[in-house]
């Protein structure tokens, strides 16, 4: 009977001090001033950003949302890899790519809203990198190819829905200009 | 009694005693909440009432003066919004249960002027008499804010100077396009300083505010710049392929921790800005992000799916050991950290899809403890204030958004709204 009590006392005892544990910040004296100057505001010229398409693709019926005959390619929530059936359209991409001489091929890596910001950023990368890769494989120069991340910045759809999440996990392929 | 009734009694304590138990347990863990307010040592506040002398009362400004003394953690405000003479000792008799009045008059015919007069209330003696004026009128909110700083200050308690400073965050406007917004603590001051293109992930450069670094998506890569926010003055940090992200600034501002992937590999990067060389500090063939200094800035905290989950992590700059610093949770995908304390968001949602539950947690590189912060809806965005007393966060619910703070000594919390912005990232 002594032993259960000490061992509740004890496990109260714990339970009481651990709102103690956790050590509180100490309040500094950092000085400040009223924010009284005037800032500046910049208005930068519009970023020639094209989406593309941004439609169904003619000849496979897909949503495409990439640009100058490349397609778009989908990737699984929170995954970089390349599943087989995303080969066919990397391929049709390469063939696409050996057609536009030497111009430079902008990937784009792109994300669902299901992350947090530089997560997200740096998932969008790797897809880049995963389709820079394939390609690269298939032939295409890496010195033609630049990547870029853009996050859940550039979603294609924007209405809550699977179907809709899915068409954002995509990597799009377009010409620099 | 015999021995078989006198077991069953012991075995029903037991019980009674493990059921309590657990009850303490966890009212013990879900303690804190951003959305509630803990009334705790309720008789160490200073108790005071606020009365607007101005010609025409300004309900806003009430309010700001209330939020500022609550989330102080310092004060208990008197609900009633008083009107009466500036000048003068006349008390209010419904004032007499306070310790303290606050007289304020506001004038906003040449630019913005705040007057404000601290009263006893018990005799209408004067203990405080102070003016702040701004030229601009928008800016009112940063007259009261220091007021209440210069106010807090007067009585003692410890600094709340955090309240003075901006806070700057992204927004999202439309696809590939965002703004940079300058705010004050309650976004009731709010100024767009670049609008048009995609510019994210703003970070103060320097303990005044001065200078911010963002990443521009202008060019074919994105590039981190440094603005001087009263000059305009631009200068062009690193560029990167893929991404670049300044995550972190030291405290003498000469280095900057960044994350960038010049062969498509995202890995944390540590810039000295003087000399302009990049150090890498991690190498893994998957995704290490969002550095935060800690201790003595020797070492970082980030965040890496080195274990097949975004989860939290720290190491020593120039060595190669890494180790794990959360044990809880599948997906912690953010982080912030002041001197040895870390705080991030972990995503609790049940399901892959649909309803987004994102809680925030206190831990340290001390120990494995972990304190929950927050219990519902979806917060993130973590970032301590300069002083590391305050958190603040963004708390989407089915109400809409709200910028919230967590004053981690008092336990007080506060939720201001900003229904309409979707937040890329936000620094003060």
């Amino acid at each position: 009977m002594k032993q259960r009590y000490k061992e509740v006392l004890l496990a109260l005892s714990l339970v009481l001090l651990s709102g103690c544990g956790q050590p509180v910040p100490n309040m500094g004296n950092d000085s400040s001033n009223i924010n009284n100057a005037d800032t500046i505001s910049i208005d930068e010229e519009r970023y020639n950003g094209s989406n593309g398409s941004n439609g169904l693709d003619g000849n496979s019926g897909m949503y495409n949302s990439s640009a100058d005959g490349f397609q778009s390619l989908y990737f699984d929530f929170d995954s970089y890899s390349i599943t087989p059936d995303m080969e066919r359209v990397i391929a049709k991409d390469a063939a696409v790519a050996q057609k536009s001489g030497d111009r430079k091929i902008k990937i784009e890596g792109n994300c669902d809203e299901f992350g947090t910001d530089e997560y997200n950023y740096a998932l969008g990368l790797k897809r880049a990198k995963a389709v820079k890769d394939m390609l690269a494989m298939q032939g295409v120069p890496s010195s033609r190819m630049v990547m870029v991340s853009y996050g859940e910045s550039n979603p294609a759809c924007t209405v809550q829905s699977d179907a809709c999440y899915a068409q954002n996990r995509r990597v799009d392929l377009r010409l620099a200009r | 009694m015999n021995s078989k009734n006198h077991i069953e009694i012991l075995r029903l304590k037991g019980s009674i005693l493990r059921y309590l138990l657990l009850v303490m347990i966890t009212i013990n863990l879900f303690a804190v909440d951003a959305t509630l307010t803990i009334e705790k040592d309720v008789e160490q506040r200073t108790r005071i009432a606020l009365e607007e002398g101005s010609e025409v009362y300004h309900p806003s400004l009430f309010e700001l003066f209330r939020s500022d003394l609550k989330v102080s953690g310092h004060f208990l405000t008197d609900a009633n919004a008083y009107t009466g003479s500036y000048e003068g000792g006349v008390v209010d008799p419904a004032q007499k249960a306070q310790e303290y009045v606050l007289k304020y008059r506001f004038d906003e015919s040449r630019g913005a002027k705040l007057s404000v007069r601290l009263l006893k209330a018990g005799d209408g003696k004067e203990v405080f008499r102070k003016s702040y004026a701004i030229p601009r009128s928008s800016k009112m909110p940063f007259l009261v804010h220091k007021a209440v700083s210069d106010l807090n200050d007067l009585l003692k308690y410890p600094s709340i100077a955090w309240i003075n400073r901006y806070v700057i965050y992204a927004k999202y406007t439309t696809p590939k396009h965002s703004e940079i917004v300058l705010a004050d603590y309650t976004f009731s001051y709010k100024k767009t300083i670049i609008r048009g293109g995609l510019n994210l992930f703003p970070v103060w450069a320097d303990s005044k505010q001065r200078s911010f670094y963002y990443t521009s998506y202008r060019g074919l890569v994105p590039t981190l710049y440094r603005l001087n926010i009263y000059t305009g003055q631009k200068q062009k940090i690193a560029s990167s392929e893929g991404m670049m992200v300044c995550s972190d600034v030291s405290r003498n501002g000469k280095k900057i921790l960044v994350t960038m992937a010049p062969s498509g590999q995202p890995d944390i990067y540590e810039i000295d800005l003087g000399s302009g060389d990049k150090r890498r500090i991690t190498h893994f063939n998957g995704i290490d992000v969002g550095g935060r200094y800690i201790d003595d800035e020797n070492r970082i905290v980030f965040v890496s799916n080195r274990l097949g989950y975004p989860n939290i992590f720290k190491k020593g700059i120039g060595r190669s050991a890494v180790s794990q610093v959360v044990y809880h949770g599948r997906n912690n995908n953010a982080c912030d950290a002041f001197n040895d304390k870390i705080i991030y968001a972990s995503r609790e949602s049940s399901s892959v899809f649909g309803h987004n539950t994102f809680n925030l947690y206190l831990t340290s590189t001390q120990s494995t403890q972990t304190r929950p912060l927050t219990t519902t809806g979806s917060n993130q965005f973590p970032r301590f204030s300069a002083n590391g007393a305050v958190v603040l966060f963004i708390k989407q619910h089915a109400e809409g958004s709200s910028v919230g703070y967590i004053n981690l000594q008092s336990k007080q919390s506060l939720l201001f709204p900003i229904d309409g912005e979707k937040i890329q990232s936000i620094d003060w």
